[in-house]
C-alpha cells in the first residue's frame, strides 16, 4: 500500500517518491501564493535530501503566481518565522518533515504574523488549493527569487538578548550536541560557540540521512550520552532535525525526558523572567504544571498542535508554554517551538542556580509518562475514541482533543495524530507500573473498535 | 487559446498561461522516466521566465532521479556539444529560440547531443500522457551539480575544427548581434579563441528583447547601421539561442537568412564532400551548390529533429534549413551559430575578397515568404482542399515530405502548417522576382478562401 499523503492542520506531508512530488509542492506554494497575495514569501528547509528539489518546486510555484521566494536555505524552523516578520513577508513556507523519518518531506505553511497557519487559515488555503484557480502572471510580472545573507543571525540575537548571555558566558559550559544530521549540523556549534561554551558533536553532516531516530526520545540518545561522559560535558543537547524540539541530557549522560525541557525553560522563565500564567498541550507532562503552579502560575492546557498552544499563549499573554515533546516557546524571542531559545535558558538556568542538570532534575517532581501509538484505519478512530469516553464517562474528561482524562495523580489521553494514521496514547502517573497500567487499559477498551480482541 | 503545444520536439507554451511549473515538471519527469534516471544536462535562454523553468525542470528530473548537471546560462549549440562530453543521457534545453517574449519552450536533447529523434519524442509523450512516471524514492533523487568548465572544450572543439591561423591573418572586424540571448557571455572567449575584432550587438543578458529574434534581413538594422562606424568586414544576426544566423555583407546589404547554409555547404563540401541534408522549403541553391560538388541532397520534413535524423541516417556531411541554420556533423549534432560564424570567417579568410563578392558567385533565386493565420485544426483541412482544389499543371511535381510543396522546373512553392505557431507557412522560389511573390500572393488568397 502507497503510503498516506497527510494534508491538515500540520501542513502537506508525504512520502517522498510516492505521494510527495515536487509536481505536489509546487501545486500547494502556488496556492498558498494566491492565499497570501503577491508579496514575497520566505522558504526555508532541513537538510533532508529532498529538500533542494522540493525548494526549487516551491519556488518556482511561488513565482508563477507573483510571489518573491526569499530563500533562507537550510534553516531551523523557528527561524522561517522569525524571517517572516523581520522582512515584512507576507508568509513563510517551512520544507521539513521534522520528526517524520527520512523518506518524508512536508510543507509547513505559515502566516505573516510568522506563525503556523491555524484551522480556519488553513482551510481557507486549502479551499483555494481545490478550487485550482490561480492568477498567474505573465512573464513581465516574474519576480526574482533573492537568498537571504546570514538566515539565522537575527533569530540567534534575539535569543541571546533574551537571556543573561553574560553569566552563561562566565560558565564556560561544556556541551555536547546531537543534530540528528538536522539544522542543528549547520547552525548549533556557532550559537553556542557565541554564548561562550565548548561544543562536542555527533551526528553532525547535514546529510539529511539521519544517524539516529528523528524524535529525540530517551530510548534514541545513546550516543549523545556517551559523548557528555568521555568529554566530562556539563549538559547534553539533542534536537530534531528541524531544530525546534529539544531534549536534555545530564551530566552524567541520562537523558531527562523531553517533558524536562519544558519544566527547566518554565522554571528559569518564570523565575528570572517573566512572571504570567503557562500553556501547554494536554500530553504534557504534569511536572511542567507542577513547576508552574508551585510558582503561582495559572496553567492552561490546550488541543494538541502548536499552533493551538502558540494562541493560547498569545490570548492569555503567557511568557512560556510549549509542548512536553521538548518543544519549548517564548513568544518574547517567536511565537513558536525552538530548540534554540530552549538552550538558551537550560543553560541560563544552570549559570544562576550554580546547580548540575542532575540536581535541577531532582528538584522536579518526577512522573513516569509513557506513549504509545496504535496503528488504525481513519474510519475506524472515531468509534475507539467512543469507547474509551464511555468506558471512563464517570471520571473528569476532558473532550478538547481526543478524550484526556485526568485522575489524581494521573491522566491517560488518546486522539487521533495530526500527521500519521494512529491514535497515539499517552499515560502518565506516578509510577512506571501504574501508567503501563493506563496504557493496557486503554488498549484494551478501544482494541474492538480497531478489529482487536480484547487482551 | 492558451499556446501550450507539446510535441516530440518538446514543450511550448506561454508563461502566466499555460506553461505552468507543474506542466514543467511532468514534462522533465517524462523525460527522466525516457532517460531512465540517467544524467542530464540543463540549460537555459536569458528569458525572464527561463529561471523559474529551469527549477522545474531540474526538480522533475530529479524526482525521475536523474542526476543534473546544471550548464545555466548556456547557447543551445553549446549544451548539445556538451552531452556526449559528459556522457550524458540528454539535455533539457529551457529556450524560446525566435518565439516572442512571453513564450518559452524545453527543446530536448539525446545522448548523441542531436534532438531527440521523432520516434523517442513520441514514447516521451506516451510517458507524459499515461503518467507512468519514474519516481526515485528519498535516498536515490538525482543529484545537482553547477557546471563552469563546460566552455573550455566546446572552444577548444572550436578551434581544432577551425583554420583559426588563417582567420587571425585576416585580421578581420566582425559584428554580432546576439539580441541579449544565451549568446552574450559566450562571444568575447569566441572573438579571442578566432583572433578577430568583435563588435557585440546587443549582448547585455537582459532577457529583453531588443528586437525580433528571428535572424532575417528586416531584424539586421542594427548590425548594419553600425558596421559602416567601426569598419566591420562582415555582420552576423542571431536567434538568442545562437541556432540560427544570417549575414550582412560589408557593404550592409543584408543577405536573405537562405544563403547561410549555401554559403556553408560550398565552403565545407568543397572541403569534405559527402551528402547534404536539407529540409523540404529550404532554397534551391542549396541543390545547385550540391550539384557543383557532385553531392547529393536528401530532403526531409521541418525540424531540428528530422534533419538530424537524416544526417544520421544518411551520413551526411551536412545538414541546414533555410532559416539560417547549419551543423555540421563532424563537429556536433547542433544547429550551431558560433560554429556557422567561424566557418564564414574561415571562408572569407582562406579566400580573401569580400563577403559581398562571395555570396554574388551563389546563384541567385527569390525567395517570398507569406503567413496565413488559422486554428492549427483548420489548417490541415485547408491544406488538403487546396491539394484538392488547385488544377495544379501537368508540370508539377507534388511533394507530401512536410506539408504540401509543388515543383516547377523554374522554381517551387511550399505549404505547410507551423509546428510553433497557429499558423500556414507559404514559401514561394523563383529565378523571377515577380513570378515567386506571384505564386506565394496567389497561395495566400487561395489558403485564406479555404479557411
Amino acid at each position: 500500500m502507497k503510503e498516506f499523503l497527510k494534508v491538515g492542520i500540520s501542513g502537506v506531508r508525504g512520502v517522498v517518491g510516492e505521494t510527495f512530488t515536487p509536481q505536489l509542492a509546487a501545486s500547494f506554494a502556488r496556492a498558498f501564493g494566491v492565499f497570501v497575495g503577491r508579496g514575497s514569501v520566505v522558504v526555508g528547509r532541513d537538510t533532508r535530501p529532498s529538500g533542494d528539489m522540493i525548494e526549487r518546486a516551491v519556488t518556482a510555484g511561488l513565482q508563477s503566481v507573483g510571489c518573491q521566494p526569499l530563500l533562507a536555505g537550510v534553516v531551523p524552523t523557528p527561524t522561517v518565522g522569525i524571517l517572516v516578520r523581520d522582512l515584512a513577508a507576507r508568509g513563510g513556507i517551512a520544507i521539513t518533515a521534522s520528526h517524520n523519518p527520512a523518506p518524508w518531506n512536508a510543507l509547513k505553511f505559515m502566516g505573516r504574523d510568522g506563525l503556523f497557519l491555524d484551522r480556519t487559515r488553513a482551510e481557507e488555503f486549502f479551499d483555494i488549493y481545490h478550487q485550482g484557480r490561480f492568477d498567474l502572471v505573465p512573464e513581465e510580472g516574474l519576480p526574482l527569487v533573492e537568498t537571504i545573507p546570514d538566515p539565522t543571525g537575527a533569530h540567534f540575537r534575539r535569543v541571546n538578548d533574551y537571556v543573561d548571555a553574560a553569566a552563561i558566558r562566565r560558565r564556560g559550559f561544556r556541551v555536547a550536541v546531537d543534530a540528528c544530521n538536522g539544522v542543528g549540523a549547520v547552525h548549533t556549534r556557532r550559537f553556542l560557540e557565541a554564548l561562550g561554551c565548548t561544543v562536542t558533536q555527533c551526528h553532525d553532516a547535514p546529510t539529511g540521512i539521519f544517524e539516529r531516530e528523528a524524535e529525540p526520545l530517551p530510548e534514541h540518545l545513546g550516543t549523545l550520552a556517551a559523548l557528555v561522559t568521555a568529554h566530562s560535558c556539563d549538559v547534553g543537547f539533542a534536537q530534531d532535525p528541524d531544530g525546534d524540539r529539544l531534549a536534555v541530557v545530564d551530566e552524567l549522560g541520562r537523558p531527562i525526558g523531553e517533558d524536562l525541557t519544558v519544566a527547566l525553560a518554565v522554571q528559569d522563565v518564570l523565575d528570572y523572567h517573566a512572571r504570567g500564567p503557562v500553556a501547554i498541550h494536554l500530553s504534557t507532562s504534569r511536572a511542567v504544571q507542577d513547576v508552574a503552579e508551585k510558582r503561582g502560575a495559572a496553567v492552561t492546557r490546550t488541543r494538541i498542535g502548536e499552533i493551538n498552544v502558540v494562541q493560547t499563549m498569545l490570548a492569555l499573554g503567557a511568557p512560556v508554554g510549549g509542548e512536553g515533546n521538548g518543544g519549548v516557546i517564548v513568544p518574547a524571542v517567536h511565537p513558536g517551538r525552538d530548540s534554540y531559545i530552549a538552550m538558551a535558558l537550560v543553560l541560563e538556568l544552570l549559570a544562576k542556580e550554580g546547580r548540575t542538570v542532575s540536581q535541577m532534575r531532582d528538584t522536579i517532581p518526577s512522573y513516569a509518562l509513557l506513549k504509545d501509538k496504535i496503528r488504525a484505519r481513519p474510519e475506524q478512530i472515531p468509534e475507539a475514541l467512543r469507547l474509551l469516553r464511555r468506558h471512563y464517562e464517570k471520571g473528569k474528561i476532558n473532550l478538547l482533543d481526543g478524550v484526556f482524562v485526568e485522575f489524581a495523580d494521573a491522566w491517560v489521553h488518546a486522539r487521533p495524530s495530526n500527521t500519521e494514521p494512529v491514535i497515539r496514547v499517552s499515560a502518565e502517573a506516578p509510577t512506571r507500573e501504574a501508567a503501563a497500567r493506563l496504557l493496557q487499559e486503554t488498549h484494551a477498551v478501544i482494541a474492538p473498535a480497531l478489529g482487536f480482541k480484547p487482551v | 487559446m492558451n499556446g501550450l503545444r507539446l510535441s516530440s520536439f518538446g514543450l511550448r507554451g506561454f508563461v502566466g498561461e499555460s506553461l505552468t511549473p507543474e506542466v514543467v515538471m511532468d514534462f522533465a519527469t517524462a523525460f527522466g522516466t525516457f532517460a531512465d534516471g540517467g544524467r542530464v544536462l540543463v540549460g537555459r535562454d536569458t528569458r525572464l521566465s527561463s529561471p523559474m523553468i529551469q527549477a522545474s525542470v531540474t526538480a522533475g528530473l530529479q524526482a525521475a532521479g536523474c542526476e543534473v548537471l546544471d550548464l545555466g546560462v548556456c547557447p543551445t549549440p553549446i549544451i548539445q556539444f556538451t552531452v556526449p562530453q559528459r556522457r550524458a543521457s540528454g539535455a533539457i534545453v529551457v529556450t524560446a529560440g525566435h518565439m516572442r517574449a512571453g513564450a518559452n519552450a524545453l527543446m530536448l536533447v539525446s545522448a548523441n547531443g542531436g534532438f531527440v529523434d521523432p520516434v523517442s519524442g513520441e514514447a516521451v509523450l506516451d510517458i507524459y500522457h499515461s503518467r507512468d512516471f519514474r519516481r526515485a524514492d528519498w535516498q536515490h533523487l538525482g543529484a545537482v551539480t553547477e557546471l563552469t568548465d563546460f566552455a573550455e572544450p566546446y572552444f577548444a572543439a572550436l578551434e581544432a575544427h577551425l583554420d583559426v591561423a588563417a582567420i587571425r591573418r585576416a585580421n578581420l572586424t566582425v559584428a554580432i548581434d546576439v539580441v541579449n540571448g544565451a549568446g552574450c557571455r559566450f562571444l568575447e572567449p569566441f572573438a579571442q579563441r578566432l583572433g578577430f575584432r568583435l563588435v557585440a550587438v546587443n549582448a547585455e543578458e537582459s532577457g529583453y528583447m531588443a528586437r525580433d529574434p528571428e535572424p532575417r534581413p528586416r531584424n539586421a538594422r542594427q548590425v548594419a547601421s553600425i558596421m559602416p562606424l567601426v569598419h566591420a568586414h562582415v555582420g552576423f544576426v542571431a536567434s538568442s539561442d545562437l541556432g540560427r544566423v544570417s549575414l550582412v555583407a560589408e557593404d550592409c546589404e543584408t543577405a536573405s537568412e537562405e544563403y547561410t547554409f549555401p554559403l556553408i555547404a560550398d565552403h565545407v563540401l568543397a572541403r569534405t564532400p559527402g551528402t547534404v541534408v536539407s529540409n523540404c522549403c529550404t532554397t534551391r541553391i542549396v541543390d545547385d551548390v550540391a550539384r557543383a560538388h557532385g553531392c547529393r541532397v536528401v530532403k526531409c520534413a521541418v525540424g531540428q529533429a528530422y534533419v538530424m535524423a537524416a544526417l544520421t541516417d544518411e551520413q551526411g556531411a551536412i545538414g541546414g534549413e533555410g532559416n539560417g541554420s547549419v551543423a555540421v556533423p563532424r563537429f556536433s549534432r547542433a544547429f550551431d551559430g558560433l560554429l556557422t560564424i567561424g566557418l564564414v570567417l574561415e571562408d572569407l579568410a582562406q579566400r580573401g575578397g569580400t563577403l559581398s563578392g562571395r555570396l554574388r558567385e551563389l546563384p541567385r533565386y527569390h525567395i517570398a515568404k507569406r503567413q496565413v493565420y488559422g486554428d492549427p485544426r483548420d489548417c490541415y483541412r485547408a491544406l488538403e482542399g487546396l491539394e484538392r482544389d488547385t488544377d495544379w499543371s501537368a508540370e508539377a511535381a507534388l511533394d507530401h515530405t512536410d506539408g504540401l510543396r509543388a515543383d516547377w522546373e523554374d522554381g517551387w512553392v511550399h505549404v505547410r502548417a507551423s509546428r510553433t505557431e497557429p499558423m500556414l507557412r507559404i514559401i514561394s522560389e523563383s529565378r523571377l522576382r515577380p513570378q515567386a511573390e506571384g505564386r506565394a500572393a496567389d497561395l495566400a488568397r487561395r489558403l485564406e478562401r479555404e479557411l
